[in-house]
């Protein structure tokens, strides 16, 4: 974790992961194309190079939706966290897909040899202020980008190099660049040809991608709100044997992070529920081999005092936690990372 | 002025090209002087290196100032 770096850390999982998703990315392209090939056979070269620049930008777009349903959909359905675990190496073949798309479209210029119009049309800054006619190539290009930065900042190093707060918001661009392929469909395809299944594709999008992240938000701001305050501030977290064993319950106080207290048979603690690697939500992972391991990357960290075995060196907070009439509380003021805080609990109130 | 977006461009991608494939070769000993990188990682991250070089730079000469500080201790 925090020794030294490879390329990829392979293992069976991530094999399997990416080679599903290699398969479904090749399937649905071929089959795009087959099936614009059969309904609307091209008849010059242009036509043809056209049939696969639709194709690539379609699986661009249903790509970038799947990427930003994740999220959500892992938090309402632990089922999913699966999908999430390479969500990396899903970004970085979403950036391929709409490199490829990009190629296509600079060879349907370059077979016509007009290429100096693809300048012409980016350049015409006039028609940037109108609605129709709008540039909208530019804001394809410029979603490229974002995605290109994503792409190339996705190792463990630049987590490490950028610090995790500034990578966070530099990869919180992927709802910019989503966006940006909204547009860039609306204005340019979506203008010229009058079919249902463009605006279908958008809306449904748009309106899966929002609704996922609202109803996620909701649930969580519920689950938030449920939360018992005692005088002295402690959260009442529940009766020992309510949290699950080698398992967490999440609890936060009003306004503050969220806490993850966790049980391994009788010894409970808390630590913050965010991951010292990429702030994955700790709480929704398991203890294993002793030590409570995130979701996402399987980070791991010992409960005793939230740090990383050795030779790791990352240290996460802890919380104080008691046990008051039989109810589990933690005290939501933070201690120093990795000071030790986990207790040992009555063998009767388990 | 399109020219001039251009040519402003071809710039910072040289810059960039240049600062990265420096970066990656001579800099990382200095940004991350114990751990130890792969040459295939070398070359995933240049791509990254090139395109925030500003960032970068700004880094490099930092742990290169940092380095210097604690030799003179």
């Amino acid at each position: 974790m925090s020794v030294g770096f490879r390329a990829v850390q392979w293992n069976r999982d991530k094999l399997v992961y990416d080679g599903i998703l290699l398969a479904a990315v090749a399937l649905f392209i071929a089959g795009f194309a087959a099936i614009h090939w059969q309904l609307h056979p091209p008849t010059k070269l242009p036509d043809a190079i056209d049939i696969w620049i639709r194709a690539t930008g379609t699986c661009a777009f249903l790509m970038l939706t799947v990427i930003l349903s994740i999220g959500p959909l892992a938090r309402l359905d632990r089922r999913f966290l699966k999908l999430l675990y390479n969500r990396r190496h899903f970004g970085v073949l979403t950036f391929l897909v709409a490199l490829t798309h990009f190629g296509f479209l600079l060879s349907w210029y370059l077979v016509q040899h007009n290429l100096p119009n693809l300048l012409t049309e980016l350049t015409t800054w006039k028609d940037y202020a109108k609605f129709i006619d709008f540039p909208f190539k530019a804001l394809g290009l410029a979603a490229l980008l974002v995605l290109f930065v994503m792409a190339a900042t996705s190792h463990d190093f630049w987590l490490l190099f950028l610090t995790p707060r500034i990578w966070k918001a530099l990869h919180m661009a992927l709802y910019v660049a989503y966006g940006l392929v909204i547009m860039h469909v609306a204005l340019g395809i979506m203008q010229g040809e009058y079919t249902v299944l463009i605006p279908l594709m958008l809306a449904g999008g748009l309106g899966s991608v929002a609704v996922l992240h609202l109803i996620a938000g909701w649930r969580e701001r519920r689950l938030d709100r449920g939360i018992a305050v005692s005088a002295e501030g402690w959260i009442a977290v529940g009766p020992p044997h309510a949290i699950p064993d080698k398992g967490a319950r999440i609890v936060a106080a009003s306004g503050a992070e969220r806490i993850a207290v966790f049980r391994d048979g009788d010894e409970i603690g808390a630590l913050t529920n965010l991951c010292a690697h990429q702030n994955g939500p700790l709480g929704e992972g398991r203890i294993i081999d002793g030590c409570v391991t995130c979701p996402w990357h399987g980070y791991q960290y010992r409960l005793a005092d939230g740090c990383a075995p050795p030779p790791f060196t990352e240290k996460l907070i802890t919380y104080r936690v008691r046990i008051n009439r039989g109810i589990v509380e933690v005290d939501p003021q933070p201690l120093r990372p990795g000071t030790p805080a986990a207790i040992k609990c009555p063998s009767n109130l388990l | 002025m399109a020219i001039i977006l251009f040519y402003g461009l071809a710039l910072y991608a040289l810059c960039g090209i240049v600062i990265g494939i420096a970066f990656v070769t001579l800099g990382l000993a200095q940004v991350l002087p114990h751990a130890s990188v792969t040459a295939p990682a070398r070359i995933l991250w240049l791509p990254g290196a090139a395109i925030l070089w500003p960032y970068v730079l700004m880094r490099w000469r930092q742990a290169r100032a940092a380095a210097k500080t604690h030799r003179a201790l």
